[in-house]
């Protein structure tokens, strides 16, 4: 028991590392707290259901479909809202109160388009049965979710670190206004890092309906806070501490639901309660504040 | 669009006209009007809050001015984004630098070279580094370096963009007195290459090794102008750094 509560910890733990991800990449780049990144999520897991629903796409197609259409969304949205946020006195305040107020509007809108009803893609559109790992049996969802969530976290340690664009995102992360005086374009790097934040997210949001069950209009907020767990829990601004600090979700989420149900939904807060009171500046610490 | 050589015929390389610059009711600069000329040296000196970083941070485009403007090789630059800036040659350094601390002292450099040129000129940036004596701290994170280094490797960061007019802010501050010896004569040596400087600083002495010519600022406004020996004795500047005899 105790072996399969670690195991499927870990699974989830990368799954969830992959849905606070991009919250931490435009975090650390643009220095905004997007609060509607679980609305984009909660988008990508609509976009899946009905891909698959009307179409019949399979969700490893819908995921790649997902991301590319959401990050060519997010690439005007950032220059409608973020530049107008960045030439105020305190933008990453300011980003809380905008980025609320959108979730609200994305949530409301996708209430009326979608309805309140509870969605779910049924598991035979994986076209696989449960895995057998160190003798135990794991949903093929879970197997799927933690692949395709690593498989993303290594896409974004190749672009932060092996691409030129990702070398210009690390030295706009470091210090903006010394990025500005190497000749660095900041606009068009952070409007990049949004891009790929909002598409990580609604990629994600493609699993959703797998790990969680089913999929609503209001699922948004939650997964924004426990994203926001997650990456403070890792380290804020760290898109690789997002890493351990989905991990350390995962494996608490599921030891949590094994042990103590009941409690499992307070998981998110109270470890976000902890982790300000005793290491705010997250597990990987200030050394490896910047990535 | 915009030359690669510095104008001729007494043609100013910079032209501030009546700059304002408000921080709420605080009028930081307050019609502050000055010209550069090409490949000289000028101090930009005065009390704390008078207006000498803020000047540097509307000419590099960190700030936009709220009135007057800022002319380069005779065109208005003021509101061009400051990328932009540095791209058509204007650069500056920073008070306390912030390289980017995980790339190595080389690669701070080469960021710049490589994104900071309208041309498509190759840097020697390992030659750049020596100059500055960092040639042997190239592949070490900038963030291993100390505060000396970091001001140099700053001052090699805005070199590496090439511009034709580098605005310096305190550079001198917290170096030995026989780094200091060495940057003067650095800074003599660009200007002799043609780069316009202007010198914000401190340190009286650092500045009158340095400069051509110095401008006193007072509340956002130059109240003097010329050479730093003609400062000291111009009664408007003894007034503002040492008060009056009534204590005024």
């Amino acid at each position: 028991m105790l072996g399969y509560t670690i195991l499927a910890g870990l699974l989830f733990g990368l799954y969830f590392s992959l849905v606070g991800l991009g919250l931490n990449l435009v975090f650390g780049v643009v220095r905004i707290v997007n609060l509607a990144h679980g609305d984009f999520l909660m988008l990508g897991a609509f976009s899946a259901y009905w891909l698959f629903s009307l179409f019949a796409v399979s969700p490893f197609i819908s995921v790649v479909l997902v991301f590319v259409g959401f990050s060519i969304i997010a690439w005007p949205l950032y220059y409608l809202l973020v530049p107008r946020l960045m030439a105020t006195k305190d933008p990453e305040m300011l980003s809380l109160i905008l980025f609320f107020g959108f979730s609200q509007v994305i949530e409301a809108l996708a209430t009326i388009a979608f309805g309140t009803s509870d969605r779910s893609i049924p598991g035979r559109a994986l076209h696989m049965g449960p895995c057998r790992l160190f003798g135990q049996n794991y949903p093929a969802s879970w197997i799927v979710g933690a692949v395709v969530s690593a498989a993303a976290v290594l896409f974004i340690y190749l672009y932060l670190y092996h691409t030129t664009k990702g070398y210009l995102s690390r030295a706009v992360m470091a210090h903006r206004e010394e990025a500005v005086a190497s000749g660095i374009n900041v606009n068009r790097v952070c409007a990049i890092a949004f891009s790929i934040g909002v598409g990580l997210a609604a990629a994600a949001g493609v699993f959703a309906p797998f790990i969680f069950g089913s999929i609503n209009p209001a699922m948004g907020v939650n997964i924004t806070i426990t994203s926001l767990t997650v990456i403070v829990v890792g380290s804020l601004g760290n898109p690789l501490g997002t890493v351990l600090g989905g991990l350390t979700y995962g494996i608490s989420l599921m030891f949590m639901q094994t042990y103590f149900s009941s409690w499992a939904n307070l998981l998110a807060y109270v470890m976000l309660i902890l982790i300000l009171l005793i290491r705010p500046s997250g597990l990987l610490g200030r050394s490896v504040r910047y990535a | 669009m915009y030359p690669e050589q510095p104008p001729g015929n007494g043609e100013p390389l910079l032209r501030i006209e009546a700059l304002v610059k408000r921080f709420g009711g605080f009028r930081a600069l307050d019609g502050l009007t000055f010209d550069l000329m090409p490949g000289e040296i000028v101090g930009l000196v005065g009390p704390n809050g008078s207006g000498k970083t803020t000047c540097i941070n509307v000419i590099s485009g960190l700030y936009s001015p709220d009135g007057g403007d800022v002319i380069y090789h005779g065109r208005p630059i003021s509101g061009m984004p400051s990328h932009r800036l540095v791209q058509i040659g204007i650069n500056r350094t920073f008070q306390v630098p912030k390289p980017f601390p995980t790339l190595t002292a080389s690669e701070n450099v080469r960021v710049a070279a490589a994104h900071g040129r309208c041309d498509c000129t190759a840097v020697d940036v390992d030659a750049l580094l020596a100059s500055f004596e960092l040639d042997c701290y190239a592949g070490r994170p900038a963030a291993e370096l100390n505060a000396g280094q970091q001001k140099m490797l700053d001052l090699a960061r805005a070199l590496a963009t090439g511009p034709s007019l580098l605005c310096i802010d305190e550079l001198a501050a917290g170096l030995n007195p026989a780094e200091l010896v060495r940057v003067a004569e650095r800074l003599r040596e660009l200007a002799r290459s043609g780069i316009t400087l202007l010198v914000v600083e401190h340190l009286m002495g650092f500045i009158d090794q340095v400069t051509d010519r110095v401008i006193v600022l007072n509340a956002g406004r130059g109240i003097f102008e010329g050479p730093l020996r003609g400062a000291v004795t111009d009664p408007k500047v003894i007034e503002v750094f040492l008060g009056t005899e009534n204590g005024d």
